[in-house]
């Protein structure tokens, strides 16, 4: 349980959250609508230089095929870029350590990992990448990741408002959204995370003697800048292999504080950003009434549970509180940056962790949450919204027997994605490939294998294994969960939002989807399909790993 | 404060046909059973994998050394409870299958029975003869023509061709007063000639009508899914592969992780899981919608049609015939001058002969009513009829008495049977006898045109008038002998339908051919905020557009060859079973009542088969909670007996097991009757209806399987 003071700190956190949320994203809209901005007279020159340079026609509107094989074609591109580099690092400048390249498959994990707003890392950035696979290869994809997040759910939303006739271009949508949006608000950040502490440099690792007398090599670098993106954007992946529980990468509470709401910011803009796009800004109610009550449904499920002050995993500079809370906002949104080692946690704080993972709109990644909860309305809205006597509608638009359809695939694409591997995980016994997996016990084991193969599914990147998965297994089935979690999704949901374009929207729909009662009625729809799919194995993992007594999961 | 609006029963009122329970004969039975067969069940998927893993539980129960370690061999009584429970489920919805449709055939058959065999009266033409053939009425041919006498039953839908005859519809319509009908009328199979005699011409071949087709709706079996329904599949489907993944990976982790799952648990558990209550009970919902419809004597074209019915958010109501009983009824005959009510009665009824518009026939039907009926009455067949005109705003008749008449050759061109003078003349018939001249119009119109005033006329007039309701003045040979008052009667109820539809959120319109004023106050009587005046019927196809255009979704009614764009335009097109063939063809439901005000009833019964499907579906969905409480963690306690905890029904794995699977076989024909029935509702915001249906459907779907589930336990420890 958690004291006054604590539970006051987590509601000023999500409240920040909420308002600068609400008030940065009519400034979002700006950017996504075209509307001119501040930063145009800037910028300007410079796009026009980009699409000339890329050949894409900005007056170009595109359809939801374009659209997306558009994003699918420059994260694939994007990858093979970052591939090279991580395979070649070791004749690239840069490179102070002399770190060799990667090997195949854990270049193609990370590729794809960081190309997906993922950030599952099978490695320690310290002792794995150089200066500039740091600075080109992972901060390059964390910011397009981010990027496309974005742009995909602009689409979405353009195809879902009544009266719309396109789905936007996607390098116009692209640029605009790294330019006037991401960078400015990293630049922002990172110059913050300076200011507290955080080391900025490419100086190559420092060597001291401490007050001991001994020397100690003190693992510096880029670091803020690649804080900044990786909180901002819901990437996760650190510079360093402990990630954020590591000093340099967050020195202080103050640093933790700032980026838990770092993490939330673009997440929570993006539910205003919905309603005000659609142009109807109660439309935001059930989205955001939906997300935050399931966020605080998994933090009072966490907290629930026991918080110790200190113990095996949990970093002394902030405490079980801190810990618990990070890992609930880290998988809420999809970041999947730690604070503390998973194993720390309590096994009720990870349930919550992994309902954030398999909801996915709490409020989930940047883009995608918002996406996920438009599936979860319009299948709501179906199933309920007939009991008025009507076929329902959403947005004005009715529900077909092909909405339907495609909101089922894009439901079913997560479970196959997660158990399927997780099963064949231990059928190929390349479990036994982790060091000390064989000797944890059942409840504890399976949850990390379970946790591994839903982080990626959900583009989470968080996990209890790091560097130990470092396996050709681990490292091609986890790349491949994460690339089909990642973009059939998408694909599916974009597919939906194509055909809403000029379809008849009613004048009057039956059943209003913005108000309270229907927010209500989603949050339990929300929770009835997705623990009808994931009790079972929630109870073999971590219920099962709380019944059995355990306090957290070092076995 | 909101006003009261009365449930969906009352709002109905009560079915016309006797609603007939579906007993359980032995013909229902057996036809369950046969259904059965999986190649009957490959329409019903989620039933069709029930009764594989019947086939898979009763193989262990036969032979359980073949599926172990998922079997133990010493269990085999237990798997012979399970695979007999999983039989029984499969049975329970065909069982519902049968049932829905054999009650959908009872109500069609009792509506077939209006149209069973009749003898007719076929005339054959040769040359200028004529012949009278006696036959069967499923004997005769489209084509044909038949003969109709007083008494006679018009054995097949028709057309008149000569004569003209009051004809009683009362059997089919439910319309108690006799309607009378003249050349180019349609005839309605199953109804009786009251008086006189006519020749018609079969309309139809046998087995064409409406009913047919209707009955064809119904028994064929693979009538085709509506989208709603296909939409719900979807959903049937996307459930039941996630729970076949689920299913498939706990065998697989049952292997991995050493859980030691009997495999009969495990299906037990996948059949608890998959959507079996609406996968059972899905087409049985949509036939009785049908049924539903029938019972109110509507006939729908397609199951699409009464679902979009359900989807309507504006009404297009003709005002006659839908909120008033017609363009105003005679109510009452005032004499004058000393005249009696009968000589009133008897000039208006001969004036109104000829007078095709609804208050023309409702003097005559009033005549009929009051006794009325003149002896002059074959007079007017040599008569003069002076058509309404704008002019004198006035009609009427002049009558000869005592001429000798003979029907001109070649007879047949004639449609109606109606002289002018100026034709007799030329055709040099001499015209002797006393004449006699009857004018009816309105009151001020006689002021001036020299007709003899009684006292009193024009305080009587003004009365009249003044109590809202519009006289008209029938005058005898230039003098005014009495008043006939006309009144807009409001039909009983129609205020109460319009309040409900009003609640739940759909625009009644009201379109009449009124003046605006008038349109306003009769508007205003029964709720109606929107009405169109001065509308002739083709402008109804550009009103149903405009409401399209507004993306509204628009239910109209039509009778009239004029009505026929805007009823196909139409999203639901409600045709007259009285109207001309062309505006049946256009419409997508069929009222054989020819009550306007049914597309009222329609729209509800529309909604109520939406709601019930969503009912069934939410049920279904929310009861996994307790199937998943009740099965799992006893399932895996096994293996790991701190899920013990989780066993919050405190069940033992044999009875968890068989209690959740009876529980998930027999809610199945508990939920039959509601499915036949339809949800009950009361009409009112979608929001409220919303709220009440989540409540009860979806939380109660969440709890009563709980309590169910322990309910069964409980008394499987006491057998």
């Amino acid at each position: 349980m958690i004291d006054a003071i604590q539970a006051l700190t987590v509601v000023a956190i999500l409240a920040s959250a909420l308002i600068s949320g609400s008030l940065l994203a009519p400034y979002v809209v700006r950017v996504l609508t075209g509307a001119p901005t501040r930063l145009d007279r800037l910028l300007d020159p410079v796009e026009k230089r980009v699409y000339r340079l890329i050949g894409a026609d900005p007056a170009v509107t595109m359809g939801w095929k374009q659209y997306f094989f558009a994003a699918l074609l420059l994260n694939v591109a994007q990858m093979a870029i970052a591939f090279a580099i991580l395979v070649g690092q070791g004749v690239l400048p840069l490179n102070p350590q002399g770190f060799p390249g990667l090997s195949w498959d854990l270049a193609l994990n990370t590729v794809v990992s960081f190309a997906t707003n993922t950030n599952l890392q099978h490695y320690a950035g310290e002792a794995t990448l150089s200066y500039f696979s740091q600075m080109t290869a992972i901060q390059f994809l964390q910011f397009t990741s981010a990027a496309t997040g974005i742009c995909v759910m602009a689409a979405m939303v353009r195809g879902f408002k009544p009266g719309s006739v396109h789905m936007g271009n996607f390098y116009v949508d692209f640029v605009r959204v790294l330019t006037r949006i991401v960078l400015p608000l990293c630049v922002l950040a990172a110059l913050v995370l300076v200011a507290l502490g955080v080391p900025q440099t490419i100086g190559g690792y420092v060597t001291v003697k401490t007050v001991e007398g001994a020397t100690q090599t003190l693992l510096v670098g880029p670091v803020a800048s690649l804080v900044a993106i990786m909180q901002i954007g819901t990437n996760g992946g650190g510079y360093f292999g402990a990630n954020s529980a590591y000093p340099f990468q967050n020195p202080n509470p103050a640093t933790d504080v700032l980026q838990i709401y770092l993490m939330l910011l673009i997440p929570t803009t993006l539910i205003f950003v919905f309603g005000e796009m659609i142009g109807k800004k109660k439309e935001t109610r059930p989205i955001l009434i939906g997300s935050y009550t399931l966020l605080a449904v998994d933090l009072v499920m966490a907290f629930l549970g026991s918080i110790p002050v200190v113990g095996p995993g949990i970093e002394t500079r902030f405490g079980g509180f801190f810990s618990t809370f990070w890992t609930v906002i880290t998988t809420a949104v999809t970041t999947g940056s730690v604070n503390a080692s998973l194993a720390g946690i309590n096994p009720l704080g990870i349930l919550s962790a992994f309902m954030g993972m398999l909801i996915q709109a709490t409020p989930g990644g940047k883009g995608v949450g918002v996406m996920y909860m438009i599936m979860y309305v319009v299948i709501t809205v179906f199933v309920v919204g007939l009991m008025t006597g009507r076929t329902p509608e959403y947005l004005g638009a009715k529900i077909n027997a092909r909405d339907v359809k495609l909101v089922m695939i894009a439901f079913l694409v997560h479970p196959i994605a997660i158990l399927v591997p997780t099963i064949a995980a231990y059928a190929t016994k390349a479990v036994d490939a982790i060091p000390g997996f064989s000797s944890l016990p059942t409840s504890v084991g399976f949850t990390q294998v379970l946790y591994e193969f839903t982080s990626s599914a959900a583009n989470n990147g968080s996990d209890f294994f790091g560097a130990a998965a470092n396996t050709p297994f681990f490292n091609l089935a986890t790349a491949a969960v994460i690339f089909v979690g990642r973009y059939v999704p998408i694909a599916i949901l974009l597919a939906l939002a194509g055909s809403m374009i000029g379809r008849k929207r009613v004048a009057q729909q039956s059943l209003r989807t913005d108000g309270v009662a229907f927010s209500v009625v989603l949050i339990g729809s929300i929770l009835l399909l997705v623990v009808l799919t994931f009790l079972p194995f929630l109870m073999l993992g971590p219920l099962l790993t709380y019944f059995q007594g355990m306090v957290n999961f070092f076995g | 404060m909101a006003r009261r609006v009365p449930g969906l029963d009352r709002v109905l009122g009560r079915a016309r046909l006797p609603r007939r329970p579906s007993a359980l004969t032995t013909k229902t039975l057996a036809d369950s059973i046969l259904r059965l067969s999986p190649v009957s069940l490959l329409a019903n998927p989620v039933m069709l994998i029930v009764e594989l893993t019947f086939f898979v539980v009763a193989a262990m129960a036969a032979y359980p050394y073949a599926f172990v370690p998922f079997a133990s061999p010493g269990e085999r009584g237990f798997y012979a409870e399970v695979a007999a429970i999983l039989l029984v489920t499969v049975w329970f919805s065909t069982l519902s299958d049968s049932l829905a449709e054999q009650q959908a055939k009872n109500t069609a058959s009792s509506l077939k029975q209006l149209e069973t065999e009749v003898p007719a009266k076929k005339v054959i033409t040769e040359g200028w003869e004529r012949q009278i053939v006696r036959t069967e009425s499923t004997k005769l041919q489209k084509g044909d023509l038949i003969l109709l006498e007083k008494g006679d039953v018009v054995p097949m839908d028709a057309e008149v061709l000569e004569g003209i005859a009051m004809v009683d519809e009362s059997l089919v319509t439910g319309e108690s007063v006799a309607v009378r009908k003249a050349p180019g009328d349609s005839l309605i199979g199953g109804s009786k000639v009251a008086s006189d005699t006519m020749t018609a011409r079969v309309a139809v071949n046998p087995g064409e009508s409406y009913l047919d087709q209707m009955v064809r709706l119904v028994e064929s079996s693979k009538r085709p899914k509506t989208p709603n329904e296909v939409a719900i599949t979807m959903v049937l489907f996307g459930l039941s592969a996630v729970f076949t993944i689920i299913i498939a990976s706990i065998l697989g982790l049952s292997v991995t992780l050493g859980l030691s799952v009997d495999l009969s648990v495990l299906i037990a558990l996948y059949v608890c899981l998959l959507p079996t209550t609406i996968g059972a009970l899905l087409p049985a919902i949509g036939l009785s919608g049908i049924s539903r419809l029938y019972e109110r004597k509507v006939v729908a074209k397609s199951g699409r049609a009464i679902e979009t019915a359900g989807d309507t958010d504006a009404i297009l109501l003709d005002k006659t015939g839908t909120i008033t009983v017609g363009n105003r009824q005679a109510v009452e005959m005032i004499p004058l001058g000393g005249k009696t009510e009968r000589e009133v009665g008897e000039a208006a009824f001969l004036s109104s002969w000829f007078d095709d518009t609804p208050e023309g026939r409702s003097v005559i039907r009033l005549g009929y009513e009051k006794g009325y009926v003149p002896r002059e009455l074959n007079a007017l067949t040599m008569s003069e009829v002076y058509d309404f005109s704008a002019q004198t705003r006035t009609s009427g008749v002049k009558l000869h008495f005592g001429a000798s008449f003979v029907l001109p050759k070649g007879s047949v061109q004639r449609v109606r049977r109606k002289f002018y003078l100026e034709d007799a003349s030329e055709q040099g018939m001499h015209l002797s006898g006393e004449e006699t001249e009857i004018v009816k119009g309105a009151p001020d119109s006689f002021l001036k045109s020299g007709f003899k005033l009684p006292q009193g006329f024009k305080e009587l007039v003004d009365k009249v008038a003044s109590e809202g309701d519009t006289p008209m003045a029938v005058a005898r040979d230039h003098e005014v002998i009495g008043l006939v008052r006309l009144k807009d009667v409001l039909k009983p109820g129609t205020r109460e339908k319009i309040e409900a539809v009003r609640s739940m959120g759909i625009r009644p319109v009201m379109i009449t051919g009124d003046q605006p004023l008038t349109a306003k106050s009769i508007a205003s009587e029964v709720g109606i905020d929107e009405f169109v005046a001065q509308v002739r019927p083709e402008d109804k196809y550009s009103i149903v557009l405009k409401e399209q255009s507004q993306n509204h979704i628009v239910a109209m009614i039509g009778d009239g060859t004029n009505d026929a764009p805007a009823l196909a335009a139409a999203d639901v097109g409600l045709s007259m079973n009285s109207g001309t063939e062309a505006a049946k063809e256009a419409a997508n439901m069929v009222d054989l009542e020819s009550n306007p005000a049914k597309i009222i009833d329609v729209v509800l019964l529309g909604k109520q088969l939406l709601m019930t499907r969503g009912a069934v579906t939410a049920f279904s969905i929310s009861n996994d909670v307790a199937k998943y409480f009740a099965i799992l963690p006893v399932m895996f306690a096994t293996a790991f007996p701190a899920l013990r905890s989780l066993n919050i029904l405190g069940l033992d794995l044999q009875t968890a097991v068989l209690s959740a699977l009876i529980f998930n076989a027999v809610i199945i024909p508990m939920l039959i009757p509601l499915a036949m029935r339809g949800v009950t509702f009361k009409p009112s915001s979608t929001m409220s209806l919303f709220l009440r249906n989540v409540l009860i459907y979806g939380v109660g779907g969440v709890i009563v399987p709980f309590v169910g589930i322990k309910l069964i336990d409980l008394l499987l420890g006491v057998l």
